[in-house]
């Protein structure tokens, strides 16, 4: 087992693998960038060294930088979390060149998912149902017309090189395809430096459902069943459960295999995740693309899987065989996970950083919180701004969405923004207690709130909480100036107090007033 | 003490007493009688008739720039406005180019007109008299200059924000 191991990584993600470097008696080495001189992570470690001013790129994706620090601290392995370098191939390989150990795949097998067209490829090889589209990238806009018309509308334009929704087009009909191509191109080349594009069918209404896949270096590899994550926003997941609702053991069966069939075709080692669109009309699933890092979302699949994912990365990184066989997984109950970021939900979700004046982290029954920050922190402008990840685990996923309800509600965050409101009306939204999950919930979601906002207003309890609001607002504001005037002295003009001494002195020099008979 | 305030589309005045560890309130017609029980790093812990309302103060506590109380999980955006505070809010006037406007800081009514459109004022002169919460308010002009309009009359009544007077 390594006796030190690197963290290329800032925020929660580097908290929660110093936890497991701990539990296995590993010596954590942090990394920081200026503003992160003081974080979290840094107090956790065993040794900090900064890597450069804020900026990521300066910094966090700083390739020999990083390497230069990992050797003169004698790291062994470096865990590059999710983000940063966690799918850089080049990275992958400059730490296996300079003789330590990439905790994570190879650089091969970074390489060919990291291409959504090349992934396509290697899912059809190992006969996995992929979403009816090219395989490469579309030659021009005459290519791309005949694809779609062969297709049907609707379609969705796709950066080969993308994630995170960018250069990402839904086509509903021909007359829209010339500069939504246009778009996607332009788009594509300036975030990935590449503009190659290709085209899919739309699933209509899909779910949105990942199965975690884990492998050795020894041949094994299996499955730790699903997770779902259909609710998203710009096509970034904000709440994550496992199982699916839906629940159901022979598709997990039979994703689960499909996943193995693709990791296995890149001979891939460690944890990853294959995505896939669940279709509610056909009850098909396509393989959308695979992420060769761990997830953000692991925490939902450890709660109800009871394996520690970051331990076991370890572990088949140090050249150990699976800790667990494909028979030993079982899945006991069912796990929610909020994103609770530092952004304004009444204003757009605009990130909203500055310093945290106050934090109350939930706890008790079936409550986990992986946060990277404590109170006194400043939320920086140059990261992304998730403060934590709050999961609930429950018997059934009733429970968990009752014990989640309570831990947003002990949640507290001041001096900053966060997400918590919004998920504190969505554990209350029937549709997300039923289940009926698809990735357009969040636009449905926001009209039925704008519905109830009309109706429910101005009852007797909330004019009771606003006037409290108000009374406190004005005891604050009481107690402000009675410490104003009490502990700082009053600003007086020099003026005045020169003129003040001068009378006095008059008043001293002159003789006693003498009583005239 | 004596403050008006403003929440959301709600507006009113609150007239609080601090007695040691009891508050004594007046929103418009609602009186309460709480206990605050704890007063720590803008954290205030307030029960009324048994009811607890867990309260945190966000911002900068000032007259007249609103500042975020949350009670519980529901946050509001409260501005309160200090009648006695309002002379140094008024002087500091509304500049647009070479133009000045004196405006309400709160509703209220004029009492005295000081000056009629075409005078001319120095800095701090008084131009209108505003009475809000039983308590007179004169509105100096923020600048030197002519009064080009005075928009309002004795014994009418102004919300908070409107125009009173321009000055150029």
């Amino acid at each position: 087992m390594f006796r030190k191991i690197l963290i290329a990584n800032r925020g929660e993600i580097a908290v929660r693998i110093i936890r497991a470097c701990r539990d296995l008696n590993i010596s954590p080495i942090a990394v920081y960038s200026e503003v992160d001189a003081a974080s979290l992570h840094v107090c956790m470690a065993d040794e900090a060294y900064c890597i450069g001013p804020p900026p990521s790129a300066e910094s966090y994706l700083n390739i020999p930088r990083i390497i230069d620090v990992a050797g003169k601290a004698n790291a062994e392995a470096i865990h590059p979390g999710y983000g940063f370098l966690a799918e850089n191939s080049a990275f992958a390989r400059a730490v296996a060149e300079a003789g330590l150990v990439f905790i994570g795949p190879t650089a091969e097998a970074i390489e060919i998912m990291g291409s959504k067209t090349s992934a396509r490829r290697a899912a059809l090889e190992a006969g996995a149902p992929v979403v009816p589209g090219t395989t490469d990238a579309l030659k021009d806009f005459a290519e791309a017309r005949a694809t779609a018309a062969r297709l049907g509308y609707p379609v969705m334009l796709k950066a080969a090189a993308g994630g995170g929704g960018k250069g990402m087009r839904q086509v509903a009909a021909e007359s829209e395809l010339r500069s939504a191509f246009e778009a996607a191109q332009s788009e594509a080349e300036s975030a990935f430096g590449s503009s190659e594009v290709y085209l899919e069918k739309v699933v209509e209404r899909p779910r949105h459902i990942e199965i975690q896949i884990f492998a050795d270096q020894f041949g094994n590899c299996i499955h730790l069943g699903e997770r779902e994550c259909s609710i998203q926003r710009r096509h970034q997941k904000v709440i994550e459960e496992c199982p699916s609702p839906i629940n159901d053991a022979g598709l997990r069966q039979r994703m689960g295999e499909a996943a193995i069939r693709i990791a296995q075709a890149v001979n891939y080692v460690g944890a990853g995740t294959v995505e896939f669109l669940f279709s509610h009309a056909t009850r098909e699933f396509y393989f959308l693309e695979m992420n060769t890092r761990l997830q953000v979302e692991h925490p939902v699949t450890e709660l109800v899987t009871g394996f520690d994912l970051v331990r076991e990365q370890i572990n088949v990184a140090a050249g150990g065989e699976l800790s667990f066989k494909q028979s030993d997984v079982r899945w006991q109950g069912h796990a929610i996970e909020c994103r609770v970021y530092a952004e304004d939900p009444g204003n757009d979700f605009l990130p909203s950083p500055g310093r945290i004046s106050f934090l109350r982290v939930p706890a008790g029954p079936g409550i986990r919180d992986d946060g990277g920050v404590i109170e006194g922190d400043e939320v920086s402008i140059y990261y992304d701004p998730m403060i934590s990840k709050l999961a609930a685990w429950g018997r059934t996923r009733t429970e968990a969405v009752d014990r989640l309800r309570r831990a947003l509600d002990e949640y507290a965050v001041g001096g900053i923004k966060t997400t918590l409101p919004f998920f504190r009306e969505i554990v209350r939204d029937e549709e997300f207690i039923a289940g009926r999950l698809d990735t357009g919930f969040i636009p449905r979601f926001n009209e039925r709130c704008r519905e109830r906002g009309h109706s429910a207003n101005d009852t007797q309890a909330s004019r009771l909480q606003a006037d409290i609001a108000i009374i406190a607002a004005a005891v604050a504001y009481d107690q402000s100036q009675r410490q104003s005037t009490n502990h700082q002295p009053r600003q007086v003009s020099k003026w005045k107090t020169a003129g003040r001494a001068s009378t006095m002195n008059r008043t001293l020099q002159k003789p006693a007033p003498q009583f005239k008979e | 003490m004596k403050l008006h305030t403003k929440v959301g589309d709600y507006e009113g005045d609150v007239d609080i007493r601090i007695e040691g560890s009891r508050v004594f309130a007046a929103l418009n017609d609602r009186r309460y009688e709480i206990n605050l029980q704890r007063s720590v790093d803008n954290r205030l812990l307030l029960v009324a008739a048994g009811r607890v309302f867990d309260c945190r103060v966000d911002g900068n506590i000032e007259s007249g720039s609103p500042f975020d109380v949350s009670v519980g999980t529901q946050r509001y955006a409260i501005t309160l406005t200090d009648p006695r505070r309002l002379r140094s809010a008024t002087a500091a006037g509304t500049l647009t180019g070479g133009v000045a406007r004196v405006t309400a800081p709160m509703p209220g009514k004029i009492v005295r007109v000081l000056v009629a459109a075409g005078a001319q004022v120095e800095a701090g002169d008084g131009i209108i008299v505003v009475e809000a919460m039983k308590m007179q308010n004169e509105m100096k002009s923020p600048r030197a200059g002519k009064v080009v309009t005075v928009k309002v009359d004795v014994g009418a009544t102004v919300n908070g924000g409107d125009v009173l007077a321009v000055i150029e």
